[in-house]
């Protein structure tokens, strides 16, 4: 097996591919990314048994064949010659060698034959949507995820595609993040599936922010999502994502009105006395104004106040500061607005105008 | 008020032979005899021994036989542990009434934090000497007591006349009076450190101030520059109020021998998981994982997570009853044993799909109120009224308002 080519080629799919490579192996397998040279070009694919990924790029002349190197030393290396460098890549027997005008590096492979293979799929559902479309359905619900909670089926982004929309929502149990898009997907019965963490991050970092479309296959165990030269593979989590609707506040009978900015910067400094641990604010609200109050452990106190559109009765309620900065960061548009009902309730954040996106947050006890 | 008030004003009480000063003060006929206490009737070690011990050359950690060896007429007296801790519980009460500032730091020593008290209790000196007299008049015992303006001071202080010593070394003195001291007789400086101290040419307190603070940084981070501190005199270490987060909550009961009955054991669990549940819901704590064990020959049982971090005796009980299942094979059994292993600060975030979590906690809640006015378990789920009616065993250290055994566990 032989190939040659400028440095710049192959990095870039050598950093795709290799954000799936754990730091810490059990296989050893695992920690190389497998190199397969066909008259069609280069293919580089690894896995973590649970997210698989695969880049092709062309070749000029290659010599088919096979290998396996160390992900991380070969990235390194690229990374380290110099700009417009010019790779040859040879295997012989199990060792590859790199050169590079007067460098040269030997790499120890692993039999190609034990790279793990992730199970052919059957797709029951295949669409196509556009690259940014994706991305920022996933890039506005994701953060909501839960991390290493038991329930571990919230570790993970719910996917729904049905009534031609294309919904994903997130939720640890303390705030929901949900996204809608509008997608003439056809399909008879709802698909719901969820796509663990990791996935849905090595997702949101390959796809860009163009128009470009991407391919998008279900099966009952796996979702692919591909492009003309990238192959991106997650298994699913087998679990049963709870009963979001019905933790959507229905009618919510405050209403405030507030510039986004102005909210979001009176709590980001407010948050900075919190307690570091619950980072709990508290917001007074009262008919055209709002208060957001801090303190901390050490009796350091800080108060923010913001004119508001509210005409309600007076209310005070406590939350997590991030869960409200993540939100407000994630809304779109010059205003936001809070529906509340009462301080033991569910908040929800919307942009003014968009219903597309929701954010709950659950309060916490003063 | 003649003596300006100093920066800092640390004292360190410390209890003279203490355990050994307790037996003789409830024993008249140990009097002024050389005793040792040993750990129950069969204990061979000697955890302590009175000052007529001492006079023979007799130490804390010696066997009994070679105590004899030095002294023929040395008596071995078997530790009372619960004693101990209630002669401790109440003398660190009544120091309390110098101070509120006051750290237990073991069973028979205490910092207290006098620097707000210095208009109110006068001098040092005089404030040492009301210290002693609370002591005295809390438990008929005598202690050695060292002030100065830091805890290492004090600490080095209060261990240079005993017994019944009173030592004062004011601030501005500290640095002068450690010069000489081996840095390895101040608290805190363990062998270790005194190597890697020695290896760079400081033995003495005085030779601290030579070596840059980074090289002590270097190797053991702020443990290290502490440390640099401490032996001139200025150890910024505070008197530490508040009792650390309980490491674990837990109760267990002796049941009848050979008890094979389900129903018995479950009501047993029950009765364990209610009063783990009751102890971290007075404290706001929550938890997660649990220790759940019957004891037969040796422990059945194991560790067990909850769904959710709880402080509900229901979800407890469901492990309980996993725990019977998976590993009790009927059996008899007589010890039962629940301990929520990771308690912490109950997160006052609500849970969106925990299940109908507020109204449960509302009704425990209720239930709390009830009990603590019209007793434990005067309202309690109804498999508690068939269980043990075995008296409570609250050994005098419990502390029925700390969360922690400060005094057992530092025993």
């Amino acid at each position: 097996m032989k190939f040659i080519i400028q440095r710049e080629a192959i990095l870039k799919p050598l950093q795709i591919v290799s954000g799936v490579v754990e730091r810490r192996q059990t296989l050893p397998i695992l920690s190389n990314v497998l190199i397969d040279v066909s008259p069609e070009g280069l293919a580089l694919t690894a896995t973590d048994l649970e997210v698989e990924m695969r880049v092709n790029t062309p070749l000029d002349m290659p010599q088919g064949g096979k290998t396996t190197l160390p992900a991380r030393k070969f990235m390194d290396i690229c990374r380290a010659l110099p700009e417009g460098a010019v790779l040859e890549v040879t295997v012989d027997k199990d060792r590859a060698v790199i050169k590079s005008a007067k460098s040269r590096f030997v790499l120890a492979t692993l039999p190609p034959a034990e790279f793990p293979n992730i199970e052919e799929m059957r797709p029951v559902l295949e669409f196509s949507i556009a690259q940014g479309l994706l991305k920022r359905l996933i890039e506005r619900t994701q953060f909501a995820m839960a991390n290493q909670d038991v329930r571990y089926y919230l570790n993970g982004l719910l996917l729904e595609v049905g009534g031609e929309e294309l919904r994903a929502i997130a939720t640890d149990g303390h705030r929901l993040a949900y996204c809608s898009t509008q997608n003439s997907i056809k399909t008879e019965e709802n698909q719901n599936i969820i796509i663990p963490r990791k996935g849905v991050n090595e997702l949101q970092r390959l796809l860009s922010d163009t128009d470009q479309l991407v391919q998008v296959q279900i099966g009952t165990n796996h979702i692919r999502v591909m492009t003309e030269e990238l192959k991106f593979t997650s298994k699913l989590i087998d679990g049963h994502f709870p009963d979001y609707q019905r933790v959507i506040p229905q009618n919510p009978d405050k209403l405030i009105i507030s510039d986004r900015e102005t909210l979001r910067q009176a709590v980001q400094r407010t948050s900075i006395l919190t307690n570091e641990k619950y980072r709990s604010i508290r917001l007074q609200l009262e008919p055209q104004s709002l208060k957001v109050l801090a303190h901390n452990p050490e009796q350091e106190e800080a108060e923010e106040e913001i004119a508001v559109d509210y005409t309600g009765p007076g209310l005070e309620i406590g939350f997590n500061s991030t869960y409200i900065l993540d939100a407000l960061a994630a809304v779109t548009g010059d205003d936001v607005e809070l529906r509340l009902s009462d301080s033991n309730s569910c908040c929800l954040i919307q942009g003014v105008g968009d219903t597309r996106c929701k954010y709950v947050v659950m309060p916490m006890r003063l | 008020m003649t003596t300006p008030h100093w920066p800092r004003v640390i004292a360190l009480v410390d209890m003279n032979a203490f355990f050994a000063a307790i037996e003789q003060r409830d024993l008249p006929e140990l009097q002024g005899r050389p005793i040792g206490i040993t750990n129950g009737a069969q204990g061979t070690c000697i955890i302590t021994c009175s000052y007529e011990a001492r006079a023979f050359g007799i130490r804390t950690g010696m066997r009994v036989k070679e105590a004899r060896r030095l002294c023929p007429h040395f008596l071995a007296v078997a530790a009372r542990p619960e004693r101990y801790a209630a002669v401790s519980t109440a003398i660190m009460d009544a120091l309390i009434t110098i101070t509120p500032d006051v750290e237990v730091f073991s069973v028979d020593e205490a910092y207290l934090d006098l620097t707000a008290c210095q208009s109110l209790w006068g001098p040092p000196d005089t404030v040492a000497r009301r210290i002693k007299r609370t002591v005295y008049e809390a438990s008929g015992l005598l202690c050695s007591v060292g002030v100065s303006g830091d805890k290492t001071t004090a600490k080095y202080a209060a261990k240079l006349r005993k017994p019944d010593g009173l030592t004062v070394i004011p601030p501005w003195e500290t640095a002068a009076r450690l010069r000489d001291v081996p840095v390895t007789d101040l608290c805190g400086i363990s062998h270790g450190i005194g190597g890697y101290l020695a290896a760079r040419g400081v033995r003495s307190c005085g030779d601290m101030a030579k070596l840059p603070i980074s090289e002590l940084a270097r190797r053991w981070g702020d443990i290290g520059r502490r440390i640099w501190l401490m032996a001139q005199g200025l150890d910024p270490a505070p008197v530490q109020t508040q009792v650390a987060a309980p490491k674990s909550v837990g109760h267990g009961k002796v049941m009848p021998p050979n008890t094979r009955s389900h129903e018995v054991i479950i009501t047993y669990l029950e009765h364990m998981a209610f009063k783990v549940a009751v102890r971290l819901r007075r404290h706001q704590l929550h938890a997660r994982t649990f220790f759940i064990g019957l004891r037969a020959d040796e422990w059945l049982g194991g560790h067990y997570r909850s769904e959710y971090p709880t402080d509900d005796a229901a979800p407890v009980l469901a492990l309980c009853r996993n725990m019977l299942e998976q590993h009790w094979r009927g059996q008899g059994v007589h010890q039962v044993q629940v301990t929520a292993l990771d308690p912490r600060p109950a997160l006052a975030q609500g849970d969106m799909f925990g299940d109908s979590a507020p109204r449960r906690a509302a009704c425990n809640q209720v239930m709390d109120a009830i009990n603590q006015r019209y007793g434990e378990f005067a309202l309690a789920p109804a498999r508690l009224l068939g269980r043990s009616s075995m008296p409570n065993v609250i050994a005098p250290a419990w502390k029925p308002y700390g969360h922690r055994d400060t005094i057992q566990q530092r025993r």
